[in-house]
């Protein structure tokens, strides 16, 4: 009965982290969905979703892409579209460019010298499974 | 789009809309805009859209006043990071907390903590005004208990007891309430950030 405590609650710490980390990465995820082109925020989650594992909810990402907007790293436009109803298209703004270069590189940086380190654990959890 | 599922839509954007009162208008409008053209585009998703449709986008879209309260967090949040004033943040605490009742218990613990550190600095500022009476005063009561208490200097010069602090009511009043307004403020930002964290990603369920 403890034991199975104990683990339950190593768990949920561990989805805590899960979670917190996923948080972190979701502002770079939307600016990387956007480097190369404008999208509407439908585009965006559904980038979100095919691309990374990161499944948001738009009551997530509608606030935060207004978010973004408010900090000067998106702009918008509405624009017409075929369905008959214009659609609201976030592109990036140079400030919001900048910042996600420097994000990516940050990333890049971390996660390269990170995986030196994890790279004897992610070995041995393989040949355990 | 049949009237039921145009009705759904109106329905859900009006009840959003009640709740973000006070953000401001144009923004208002931008948002309840932005989502309906996304509640189209996602229940249209099979060629027509349908009343389950709308559903279906709504039900993923969760409760207006869940997802005005995002909304209103993220606002306190992106205000902020223009100005710390104390008048800003209260004022989207006093709209999250109309939404939430998370948003209520940190409305009411910032009012505390601006209200405190508000009168550490009136005491600072009441001091040159009433050199002999503001401070703070120890007194032995008949009962020989020692009691402390902190005045602003109103009324007249107390019978017993001393004031202990003299002038340096006036750098000490200034720093603590100048201290418990910037902890106030760090306290109603990290609650908003924290609620915000509280809706992020989830691990993906099928892997």
């Amino acid at each position: 009965m403890l034991v199975k405590q104990d683990r339950s609650r190593e768990q949920e710490s561990g989805d805590k982290w899960e979670v917190q980390l996923r948080k972190g990465c979701l502002e770079l995820a939307i600016l990387a969905a956007l480097w190369d082109e404008r999208r509407y925020g439908l585009e965006i989650l559904r980038r979100l979703e095919s691309d990374s594992d990161l499944i948001v909810s738009e009551g997530t990402v509608y606030p935060l892409l207004s978010r973004l907007k408010a900090l000067g790293l998106l702009r918008s436009e509405w624009v017409e579209s075929d369905a008959g109803h214009p659609r609201k298209y976030y592109a990036l703004t140079p400030a919001g460019k900048q910042r996600a270069a420097a994000m990516a590189a940050i990333w890049a940086q971390f996660s390269s010298s990170m995986s030196t380190l994890l790279g004897p654990l992610t070995k041995g959890s393989r040949s355990h499974v | 789009m049949c009237d039921e599922a145009q009705q759904r839509i109106e329905a859900y954007l009006s009840r959003l809309q009640k709740r973000l009162r006070g953000l401001n208008r144009e923004d208002v409008h931008e948002i309840l805009e932005e989502l309906r053209s996304h509640i189209l585009d996602k229940a249209a998703a099979g060629g027509e859209v349908t009343a389950a449709g709308v559903d279906g986008a709504l039900a993923a879209m969760g409760s207006p006043e869940g997802l005005a309260s995002e909304y209103v967090a993220d606002n306190l949040l992106t205000r902020a990071a223009v100005s710390r004033s104390p008048l800003r943040v209260l004022d989207s605490l006093f709209r999250w907390a109309s939404l939430s009742v998370a948003g209520f218990f940190v409305l009411v613990g910032s009012i505390l903590g601006y209200v405190l550190g508000a009168i550490f600095i009136l005491w600072a500022a009441l001091k040159p005004l009433h050199p002999r009476t503001a401070g703070l005063w120890v007194s032995r009561d008949s009962t020989g208990e020692l009691t402390l208490s902190l005045r602003l200097g109103f009324g007249s010069v107390p019978a017993v007891g001393r004031d202990v602090l003299g002038w340096w009511v006036v750098p000490i009043g200034l720093l603590v309430g100048w201290g418990l307004v910037l902890l106030t403020t760090r306290f109603a930002l990290w609650c908003a950030r924290e609620y915000r964290r509280m809706h992020l990603p989830r691990r993906v369920e099928a892997h």
